[in-house]
C-alpha cells in the first residue's frame, strides 16, 4: 500500500524525506561494507530485491473478492535484516514508481518510512521476540509478515491523516477513516501474507537450508559425528 | 502488473526523447513535479498538469493509448484517497459521516494536485529508461556498489517476472487457483520458486562474472545522449512561467 504521486503536500513530503534519510543511509553504509567484505553478496543483495520486487506481482485471494499483493518486506527482515530492507525497499519503491507508476517520487520518503522502516523493524521485532520466547519457528514468521503489514498500513494511515486532519474530528477522525478504508483490503492481506510466508519458510527450510544458514535466519546444523 | 510495468518500461526505451540527456529531462520533469506540488492546484498545479500532458502526448510520443494503460493505477490510489478526504467524520451522539465545503475544497486541490504530478512524473518514466536514470545517479556520485545493486535488480526483475507468469500460467492449467485454499498454495509454491531461482540466477552470474574479472562495477556502453542548451532553457523558462502565473493570479484574485 503506497502513497501515490503527489498526494502528500510539499511540507509533508519533504519532513518524511528528512525522517527516512538516515535509515536509507545506514542501510546503504551496511550494504556498500558487505559488498566490499563479500563481494559476491553483492549479487545475493540484487537477487533479494528482485525478489521483493517480484513478490509485489503475486496476487493472494482477499475476502472482499479482489486480490492484493504481498509487500515482501516482512520476509525480507527476517531474511537479511531491517538496515539491509531499508536501502533494498528505497530501490523497490523506486522501480515500482517509475516502472509500476505505484507510489511516486515526492512520496517516496513517506513510502519508505512506512514500508522500508516501520513495516520490517516491526516484522522483525515480532520475529526475534518469537524466537526469544522460544515460540515455533513458524509462528515467529507469521507474526513477522502479518506484524510488518500492519505496521504498513498503519504509519500510512498515520501519514495521511497527519496530512488531512478531518475538518470535524480532526486528526483521530482523519486516521479513523483511513484506516476504515484500507482495513477493507490490509486486514485479509496481513493474515494472507502471514500465512503465505510460513507456507514459504516450510518450503525454504527444506530446500533451501543453507542459504537460511548462510543468513543465520537458521542455526547451522550440526554434524553428526559417527 | 507485469503487464502494466511493461508497458511504461517499453514507452521509455521507444521513446524519441530517449537519446535527449538525462539531466534535460530530469530537470523539465522534476521542475513540472515541484510546481505540480508546491503551487496551490489553480491555477499552478494545472498548468504544471496541462504542460506534461501536452508534452507526453505531443513530442514525448507517448500515445493517449499508452497514456490511458500506464494511468489507471494511479488514478485508482488517487479516488480512493480523495473520496476519503471528502467525506468528513464525526462521533458526537454516534458515527456521522458528511460532506462538508472544507473537505471537498480539499479533495477537489488534492485531485488536481496528484493528476498533475502524476503526469510530470510520466515525463521521467516514460521517455527515459532505468539503466540511464541509474547512470545519471553515477554521474551525480552515487556509490559504485548501491549503482551495481539496483542495476542487477532491474536486470534479474525480468527474467523473474517471466518465469512468475509461466509458473502462475502452469499452475492455473492445473486447477491451482480454482479455490481460496488452491490459490494460497500455489502462490506459497510460486514464491519459494522465484526465491530459489534469483538466488540460483545470481549465484551463477557472479560465478560467471568472477571469471571474466569482475570485481568493482560493471560498466556498460551506452549511447550517446544529446544535451541542448535551447531544451534546458525552454524547460526553465516553461516552469519559470508557471511559477509566475501562479504568484500572479494569487495577487490578482479576490
Amino acid at each position: 500500500m503506497h502513497i501515490a504521486e503527489g498526494f502528500l503536500p510539499a511540507a509533508h513530503a519533504v519532513a518524511w524525506f528528512a525522517v527516512s534519510t538516515p535509515f536509507i543511509v545506514h542501510g546503504a553504509r551496511c550494504v556498500i561494507k558487505e559488498s566490499r567484505e563479500h563481494p559476491d553478496s553483492r549479487l545475493l543483495l540484487a537477487a533479494a530485491g528482485a525478489f521483493t520486487f517480484v513478490l509485489s506481482s503475486i496476487k493472494l485471494p482477499s475476502v472482499t473478492g479482489s486480490s492484493s499483493h504481498p509487500t515482501g518486506t516482512g520476509l525480507g527482515a527476517v531474511l537479511f535484516k531491517p538496515p539491509v530492507m531499508a536501502f533494498l525497499a528505497t530501490i523497490v519503491l523506486l522501480f515500482q514508481a517509475l516502472l509500476l507508476a505505484h507510489g511516486g517520487l515526492t512520496t517516496l520518503g513517506a513510502n519508505v518510512f512506512s514500508m522500508g522502516i516501520a513495516g520490517p523493524w516491526v516484522g522483525y521485532g515480532c520475529f526475534v521476540l518469537a524466537r526469544r520466547l522460544n515460540w515455533n519457528v513458524n509462528v515467529g514468521v507469521f507474526l513477522a509478515l502479518a506484524m510488518a503489514d500492519l505496521a504498513t498500513y498503519v504509519v500510512t494511515s498515520l501519514q495521511l491523516g497527519l496530512a488531512f486532519p478531518d475538518p470535524v474530528s480532526g486528526l483521530a477522525g482523519s486516521m479513523a477513516k483511513f484506516l476504515g478504508i484500507f482495513a477493507i483490503s490490509q486486514l485479509p492481506l496481513a493474515l494472507a501474507e502471514g500465512i503465505l510466508g510460513v507456507l514459504v519458510f516450510r518450503v525454504l527450510t527444506d530446500v533451501a537450508r543453507p542459504q537460511l544458514e548462510r543468513l543465520q535466519v537458521l542455526r547451522a546444523s550440526k554434524l553428526a559425528v559417527a | 502488473m507485469a503487464a502494466h510495468g511493461m508497458t511504461l518500461d517499453v514507452a521509455a526505451w521507444a521513446s524519441p526523447w530517449r537519446t535527449r540527456s538525462v539531466r534535460d529531462k530530469a530537470v523539465l520533469a522534476g521542475g513540472l513535479l515541484v510546481a505540480a506540488v508546491a503551487l496551490p492546484a489553480w491555477p499552478g498545479g494545472l498548468l504544471a498538469g496541462l504542460a506534461s500532458l501536452v508534452l507526453l502526448v505531443g513530442p514525448a510520443g507517448l500515445g493517449w493509448r499508452r497514456l490511458g494503460r500506464i494511468s489507471w493505477l494511479p488514478l485508482v490510489s488517487i479516488l480512493i484517497g480523495v473520496a476519503t478526504v471528502a467525506v468528513s467524520v464525526s462521533w458526537d451522539g454516534g458515527v456521522r459521516l458528511a460532506v462538508t465545503p472544507s473537505g471537498l475544497t480539499t479533495a477537489g486541490g488534492l485531485a488536481g494536485r496528484a493528476l498533475a504530478a502524476v503526469l510530470a512524473m510520466f515525463l521521467l518514466a516514460a521517455t527515459t529508461p532505468m539503466a540511464d536514470l541509474l547512470a545519471g545517479l553515477r554521474a551525480l556520485r552515487v556509490p559504485d556498489p548501491l549503482i551495481e545493486i539496483a542495476a542487477l535488480v532491474y536486470r534479474l526483475t525480468f527474467g523473474l517476472l517471466e518465469s512468475l507468469g509461466s509458473i502462475h500460467e502452469a499452475q492455473a492449467a492445473r486447477l491451482g487457483y480454482a479455490t481460496r485454499r488452491a490459490a494460497m498454495s500455489s502462490a506459497a509454491m510460486a514464491s519459494t520458486a522465484i526465491f530459489l531461482r534469483s538466488w540460483d540466477r545470481a549465484s551463477r552470474l557472479e560465478a560467471g562474472l568472477a571469471g571474466r574479472g569482475y570485481e568493482d562495477s560493471l560498466r556498460t556502453i551506452s549511447p550517446p545522449k544529446r544535451r541542448s542548451t535551447a531544451f534546458l532553457v525552454a524547460s526553465l523558462a516553461l516552469i519559470g512561467a508557471i511559477g509566475t502565473a501562479a504568484a500572479v493570479w494569487a495577487v490578482v484574485a479576490p
